[in-house]
């Protein structure tokens, strides 16, 4: 498996979708062997949960970023091509462009097959408007022809691969994302976890999870603060994480009039994060583009009540006032709308967090995504046998 | 309602983002502002004030070698960068 982002390097959700994933396969009999970036204070090599985790430091860098990506790639394809030489994999898996290009070039050197997920697009995050980002693009779409299979998290991504990149309908198959609910099953003292992060017991807090930068659409949550504010003066919000976009957020935040109200936490820990999802009242997830959105999955998890925009991947796993509350993206009345439905309604509310609860524990444990994925692999490798003969 | 264009990125994120694609994520591979300033091709006045903040934020350390200032990025100022490219 190559990507450029694994534990403890995590950017979005490709980190934790590798990790887990990995961690399944391990367990239906296969041996995984994980090539990514290096990061300050984790080794080289290593071996854990029975995953081989070999991370490499690029020697040499680059101001400009697409410089940057090719020389990494040009590291990780050394590495690979001198763990191939010893090991010899059955099938390679590469999670998204960054590194397509070593992933790539080891298919045609090692002669395996190659799986390509697709966990988002060029086109779909930013749009092309500039150079790189048509660079970007022409990267994916050569990822999507030199792959034998393609993995999507969700049918709304299947449709964007599919349509955007003209490859065939019968290529891509869609596995979703997966979480570890066991993860969510700790004690936590709500009070004291809200009491933290200045929310009294009267009030209602309202969480927003995820990276800062525009996609998020978090600029449409902070424009619903002031909406909700006047039907609900005991909100307040909190938002998790950070990103290029955060002055520019914190901005938007001083100007709703409520800024009293909001609070950006920046990165926090897993634990911390765990503990504050299960100590809130509602989770807001105002995505303006979503192939899946493993964070409401997250919430979910966790029992609390989710509000999510009406788009990509959400739409596939809430189900509109059973599992979850849908509203309209780019809308912060809707989004407020969501949020006073969750709060107004406590025991509705219960009961759509205990739906969620139980649709998250059935589809989408990864015991099941790993025997998809292992499906998927035995398939590719089955060509390649027949292509042989 | 009407939403502003996207803005810019900030300077000194740019300086943070070069930093990180340059390799300077452990002190062993930090550089000087000068240095800095020569492989982004930034005045250096603009690099040492963009050090400054970032040092404030928490996304560059600083050390002193022989005398000599370094800057390198730290762990949450990389994964602030890769909020950029992903």
């Amino acid at each position: 498996m190559i990507s450029w982002e694994y534990p403890p390097r995590i950017v979005g959700g490709i980190a934790r979708h590798c990790e887990g994933l990995a961690k399944a396969l391990v367990k239906q009999g296969c041996e995984v062997h994980i090539f990514t970036l290096d990061f300050p204070g984790a080794p080289e090599y290593e071996e854990s949960d029975g995953i081989r985790i070999y991370r490499t430091r690029s020697e040499v860098g680059h101001p400009n970023f697409l410089s940057w990506v090719l020389l990494f790639n040009h590291f990780i394809e050394k590495r690979l091509a001198a763990v191939s030489k010893r090991v010899n994999f059955d099938v390679l898996h590469v999670h998204d462009w960054l590194t397509a290009p070593c992933s790539i070039a080891t298919k045609l050197f090692v002669g395996k097959p190659l799986v390509f997920t697709a966990h988002s697009t060029e086109n779909g995050r930013s749009g092309l408007h500039i150079p790189d980002s048509f660079t970007i693009d022409g990267l994916e779409w050569w990822s999507t022809f030199e792959a034998n299979k393609v993995i999507v998290t969700s049918n709304s991504m299947k449709h964007e691969v599919c349509g955007h990149f003209n490859i065939p309908w019968e290529k891509v198959d869609i596995i979703p994302n997966a979480i570890d609910p066991s993860k969510y099953q700790v004690g936590v003292d709500r009070w004291a976890v809200r009491g933290r992060y200045g929310i009294q017991p009267h009030e209602k807090l309202v969480l927003c999870v995820g990276r800062l930068v525009p996609q998020k659409g978090i600029e449409y949550f902070l424009h619903s603060v002031p909406i909700l504010a006047r039907r609900r003066p005991e909100a307040k919000f909190i938002i998790v994480g950070d990103g290029w976009y955060r002055d520019h957020l914190e901005w938007v935040a001083n100007t709703t009039g409520e800024r009293w109200r909001i609070g950006f936490t920046g990165f926090v820990s897993d634990n911390d994060l765990i503990a504050l999802t299960k100590s809130a009242d509602v989770m807001v997830v105002p995505s303006i583009y979503e192939p899946f959105g493993i964070v409401a999955l997250e919430g979910m998890a966790a029992g609390v009540p989710i509000v999510a925009s009406q788009i990509g991947g959400l739409t596939e796993f809430i189900e509109h006032d059973r599992t979850g509350v849908l509203v309209y993206p780019r809308n912060p009345e809707s989004i407020a709308w969501g949020i006073e439905y969750v709060l107004s309604n406590p025991d509705h509310a219960r009961w759509l967090a205990q739906n969620a609860f139980e649709t998250v524990q059935k589809s989408f444990s990864w015991e099941a995504i790993a025997k998809k994925t292992c499906r998927i692999y035995e398939e590719v490798a089955g060509m390649q046998q027949v292509k042989k003969e | 309602m009407s939403y502003t264009p996207l803005p810019p990125v900030p300077e000194e994120f740019k300086v943070l983002s070069m930093m990180h694609n340059i390799g300077a994520i452990t002190i062993d591979r930090s550089l000087t502002p000068e240095e800095l300033a020569m492989w982004t091709g930034i005045e250096i006045g603009i690099v040492r004030d963009c050090l400054q903040r970032l040092k404030e934020l928490g996304y560059v350390e600083h050390t002193a070698i022989n005398g000599v200032e370094k800057f390198h990025v730290t762990k949450i100022g990389i994964m602030k960068v890769l909020t950029l490219y992903s």
